[in-house]
């Protein structure tokens, strides 16, 4: 009376596994979201009442007594629309031009595309939310799994107290605090020197100097990045280790005799840190936010300052650039961590959702 | 009889909380001889899992053993399992003595495969021939009539609850234990696996040879699987004989009271008794014999002095003041059988 | 509820919380009526260091002969233009005080009043307490000059006794922080109210009306919850002019509902298993019967740590906001002060810690309040959670 299993064995036509196919499904769901946040930025920007250009246009009628068709044109030139064209018909052209990876000028510096403005900041705020997010991800979890260990003694009473402190302390006051304290009052580092995102006498390459330059001008950012989402880890992982810890199968591991540190961590802490996989692409958003005032704090020249500078000089296409570019970010990074839990939790991929 | 591979003396434990003490087991004294299987009955919170789980040191780190000892023998050699140091108990468990907790639907690593965690549990006894172990799993996982190399290769949400079941025993006897335990390993099963479990479980156990504690309050089970039985009240070991001494000759009230609240074929619906009351608190248990305030042969030297734990005829103990009340009772009752 | 108290008695982290909370209820209304907001402006100039507090400096031999105003009066005193200190003498009134005005232009007076003091021109030097420091009394400053070792602090705190110094314009900053607080904590409240009302209201009609309305909503949830809502809420406070704090708190209320929403919908999912919703159901009984007296009852515990966590969001969302410049400024509260803070460059001067620090740790302790005590709520509707720190 041998069962039948069902399970391993996949009967199912191509095409079928082609629609059901988790990554593939993944994939196009972001692909959709990314869709709809650039239209509705889009929109946004064109037809909110007092929208970007109409405000630019009477600014260009007023500072240099253009003619509202001139003024107009020379909007819709920066802009990147056909003026003559309906909403909907200059919504489609610029669906065209953002897939060339063409996002339209700069209105304050003309000439410049703000598609290589972007690439340009891009680079540094990518490496210092990166770098941040990783540190604070495995820091939290390891905190958190500590505290879940030494439940309900000083070790976890303490864990626990610091890490609701450490997050409900914004980051940017984080950021406030580090530079009153360790740099103008204890002078620990020379805020103007750390100015920037790296020193101009160590030109950019793959070199030690420059290398070390980097690091010295994020590690600031990174550090307030780090304090600012770390708390969330940390409560996170620990009630999730804590349940994780009263599982039969961790029980059951114990009585099978393995050793210490193979249930720590292929049984105790791969489990528990799944769900916090979920946790991951909200965090990143969280913290890039937090970039615009954090960068600003520093004087990291990132996205997050390239986002502000451009909001503050009205820089509307500037803005939807940068808007447009962080949201997919997140939204890319969402899939990503999707795909990673997939991989790292097998009930996913056949049932294809959580 | 066979040589005797787990000898229980005299063993208590208790749980400290903030009341006083839980006296979840009390001066628990029984043999387990080699390739037998042995059934701890009992209600649930009469102590059975927890004198079991003090045998692989599991138990809460609220429990604390206040005396006694268990030996254990292997290949001629006696230790007692309460001196082991830390890594002696690591490799015993498993290894000597395979305990399958309650509720074993959730005893695999979700994310692991089931060869990965059968050669998880190989490897952490040092078995580091990995073409071996396969080779050995795939026997076992016959052996219990599963379909090996798909189920080797799955994962445990792949797998239906009976089929958990058989793949948790394939993995409880991969190294070949002396003892498994198996606490309550059928309950949240329907009544077909339960049986083709069991089966499994007698197959096994003729072919393989090892000894096996049941742990159930499922007296029907335990008929089936047991050689002897153990009644478990209280936390204390109120009787203990062979499967026909306890079934059909038992001794003690409570055993008694427990049969009759096991509807039987020939009985009437109206007749179908339990055992009244309670259970009794075991932090403050009652004086005497503990089963007295709920028994119905209770008389005053009950309230007094506690029964001692006796052989009545060979291999029958029992601790009753009034076994022969009870024997009178039993005949009148079951006349009609 | 009833087993609330004794539940935040034992619960001491709890307790630290929402002891600050009552203390910050009592800041913004009993304080506050108490210590008015100084707002006279005390200087002509406003690029004196702020949040400085004024010593006074002589030769050492004078040490002990001069240490109250009074005691300089014919002698020649020197005193910085552009600092609190003229004002402050003005209104001292002491009579037959003579001073000596050195011109304060980035730093360059107070060298040149020491060098003075030094050579004897003048007797007695009205200065800043830290930047003395540097020149005078901190070796391994790059300023320090050994002509001028031997100058020494007579009075160190000849200001006024403000307890964390005067702000740019010279205004008592005590006085700030005080008051600075209440409009803040009205809007984050306000803000939190708007989104955890969204939140229950949409959370509970797609999980009451299920099917295409449903999925609608949550599709819109899902979407929202993609875009960071902090850039998206500094684009669009951008092209918006948030001139009002309502429209600040209806503006960030309706950023930051949807992952609430979806919470609340899933509860309510569970909810409608219950029995008595069944039964309500079944009766026919309106939508709004439903949702206001068998759902929000059962659900209060939840809907009150959420909308708790809804202000520390709104809290973080409007500081952020004016810290930016991009929220109206024109009442002074915390964030304002952080806001002049970063433009004014006081953020980079040593002694203006004070000005900055105040509000940062008055923002801060807020914030961790509400996390402490929105946990203590947590563990107090979730009986799973006692026993748990
Ligand atoms: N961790 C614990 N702390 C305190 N008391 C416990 C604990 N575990 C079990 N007990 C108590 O010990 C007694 C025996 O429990 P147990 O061994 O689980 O019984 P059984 O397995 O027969 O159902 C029960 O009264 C139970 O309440
Ligand atoms: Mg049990």
């Amino acid at each position: 009376m041998i069962q039948s299993l069902s399970g391993p064995v996949d009967t199912r036509p191509w095409w079928q596994k082609l629609v059901q196919n988790y990554t593939l499904r993944t994939f196009v769901q972001s692909l959709f979201t990314v869709w709809a946040v650039i239209t509705f930025v889009f929109f946004l920007i064109r037809l909110m009442p007092g929208n970007p250009v109409e405000i630019y246009v009477n600014y260009l009628m007023n500072t240099e007594n253009l003619t509202y068709q001139d003024a107009y044109n020379r909007a819709a030139s920066q802009f990147k629309f056909d003026p003559d064209a309906s909403v909907v018909q200059q919504y489609f052209v610029y669906l065209g031009q953002l897939l060339r990876g063409d996002m339209g000028e700069s209105i304050t510096s003309t000439g410049t595309k703000v598609s290589s403005q972007i690439l340009r900041y891009l680079p540094w705020t990518v490496f210092c939310v990166g770098s941040a997010l990783l540190i604070s991800f495995l820091l939290g979890m390891l905190l958190g799994m500590l505290a879940a260990y030494f439940r309900n003694t000083w070790v976890d009473n303490v864990i626990s107290f610091l890490a609701s402190i450490v997050s409900a302390v914004p980051d940017y006051i984080w950021a406030i605090l580090i530079l009153i304290i360790f740099g103008v009052q204890l002078k620990w580092f020379n805020v103007g020197d750390m100015r920037g995102t790296y020193d101009p006498a160590t030109p950019p390459g793959f070199n030690l100097p420059f290398i070390l330059s980097a690091l010295q001008h994020a590690i600031l950012p990174i550090t307030t990045y780090v304090l600012g989402s770390i708390g969330r880890w940390v409560l996170a992982m620990r009630g999730s280790t804590t349940s994780t810890l009263g599982e039969d199968y961790v029980n059951i591991a114990r009585a099978r005799g393995l050793k210490q540190n193979r249930i720590m961590t292929a049984y105790v802490g791969r489990n528990a840190a799944l769900p916090l996989f979920t946790l991951l692409a909200i965090s990143i958003g969280f913290v890039l936010g937090g970039s615009v005032i954090v960068e600003e704090a520093f004087v990291y020249k990132g996205l997050g300052s390239f986002l502000f500078w451009s909001i503050s000089q009205r820089d509307y296409t500037s803005m939807q650039g940068v808007l447009l570019i962080i949201t997919i970010a997140v939204v890319f990074s969402n899939m990503l961590a999707d795909l990673l839990y997939s991989r790292l939790d097998p009930r996913v991929r056949v049932t294809g959702d959580k | 009889m066979s040589e005797v591979v787990l000898s229980v003396q005299d063993v208590s434990i208790v749980y400290r909380v903030s009341r006083g003490q839980v006296k979840a087991s009390q001066h628990i004294s029984f043999d387990l001889h080699k390739g037998e299987s042995l059934a701890l009955i009992g209600e649930s919170g009469s102590g059975k899992t927890t004198v079991s789980l003090s045998f692989i040191d599991m138990l809460p780190s609220a429990a604390k053993i206040t005396g006694g000892k268990v030996l254990y023998t292997r290949d001629g050699k006696t230790e007692n399992i309460f001196e082991f140091s830390e890594a002696r108990m690591r490799d015993f468990r498993w290894h000597d003595c395979a305990m399958v907790f309650q509720g074993a639907q959730n005893a695999f690593n979700p994310v692991l495969k089931i060869k990965e965690q059968f050669l998880d549990t190989a490897r952490a006894h040092g078995w580091r021939d990995k073409g071996k172990v396969i080779k050995r799993t795939l026997e076992l996982l016959r052996l219990v009539r599963l379909d090996p190399e798909r189920t080797l290769e799955s994962f445990p949400h792949e797998l239906s609850g009976g089929m958990k079941q058989r793949t948790l025993l394939a993995l409880g006897v991969l190294l070949d234990p002396q003892v498994v335990i198996l606490d309550e390993p059928t309950t949240a099963l329907d009544i077909l696996t339960q049986r083709a479990i069991i089966e499994v479980l007698k197959e096994m156990q003729s072919r393989l040879g090892f000894s096996i504690i049941f742990i159930s309050h499922d007296l029907a089970l335990a008929a089936e699987m047991a050689d002897r039985v153990a009644t478990m009240y209280a936390g204390e070991m109120v009787e203990l004989g062979s499967t026909q001494h306890i079934f059909y000759e038992p001794l003690h009230p409570y055993s008694l009271g427990l049969l009759q609240s096991v509807p039987r074929l020939s009985q009437d619906k109206d007749e179908l008794s339990s055992i009244k009351g309670n259970p009794p608190d075991l932090i403050d248990p009652p004086s005497g014999c503990k089963f007295h305030p709920r028994c119905p042969f209770a008389q005053e030297l009950c309230n007094q002095e506690e029964p001692v734990f006796k052989e009545h005829e060979p291999g029958h103990f029992a601790a009753c003041h009034f076994t022969e009340n009870v024997i009178e009772a039993r005949a009148n009752l079951w006349k009609k059988d | 509820m009833r087993t609330f108290w004794p539940l935040l008695w034992q619960n001491k982290v709890g307790l630290i919380g929402f002891i600050g909370l009552v203390f910050y209820l009592l800041l913004i209304t009993v304080f506050q009526w108490m210590v008015g907001f100084d707002n006279e402006v005390k200087l002509d100039q406003i690029n004196s260091p702020p949040g400085s507090r004024l010593v006074l400096l002589t030769r050492p031999e004078d040490k002990d002969s001069y240490t109250k105003l009074q005691d300089l009066v014919g002698h020649k005193v020197g005193i910085l233009e552009k600092s609190g200190a003229p004002t402050f003498l003005e209104k001292s009134n002491v009579e037959g005080l003579e001073v000596e005005t050195y011109r304060w232009r980035s730093g360059r007076g107070v060298p040149e009043s020491l060098e003075a003091l030094a050579a004897g021109e003048v007797d007695a030097l009205i200065i800043f307490s830290k930047l003395v420091r540097r020149y005078v009394l901190d070796p391994s400053s790059r300023d320090y000059k050994v002509s001028l070792s031997h100058l020494t602090v007579s009075n160190p705190k000849l200001g006024p006794a403000l307890l964390l110094g005067a702000d740019t314009q010279g205004r008592d900053m005590f006085t700030h922080v005080i008051n600075g607080g209440r409009i803040l904590i009205i809007t984050a409240i306000m803000a939190g109210l708007i989104s955890t009302a969204i939140a229950f209201i949409l959370g509970t009609v797609a999980a009451l009306a299920g099917g295409i309305v449903d999925r609608i909503l949550v599709a819109i949830a899902n979407f929202i919850i993609v875009i960071p809502r902090f850039p998206l809420l500094i684009v669009l406070a951008a092209m918006i002019t948030l001139n009002n704090w309502l429209l600040l708190a209806t503006l960030i209320g309706l950023l930051a509902w949807p992952a609430l929403m979806r919470a609340i919908r899933a509860q309510v999912l569970s909810l409608r298993e219950r029995d008595y919703v069944e039964a309500a159901m079944a009766l026919d009984l309106s939508r709004m019967h439903i949702i206001f007296r068998e759902i929000l009852p059962n659900m209060m515990g939840f809907v009150v740590i959420n909308f708790v966590v809804a202000i520390t969001t709104a809290m973080y969302d409007q500081i952020g906001l004016i810290f930016l410049g991009m929220a109206p400024i024109n009442d002074y509260t915390w964030g304002v002060m952080l806001y002049f803070g970063r433009s004014r460059g006081t953020l980079f001067n040593i002694d203006s810690a004070a000005m900055l620090l105040a509000p940062v740790l008055a923002i801060a302790f807020f914030q961790v309040c509400l996390v402490l005590f929105s946990r203590a709520l947590e563990e107090a509707f979730d009986p799973r959670l006692r026993g748990a720190a």
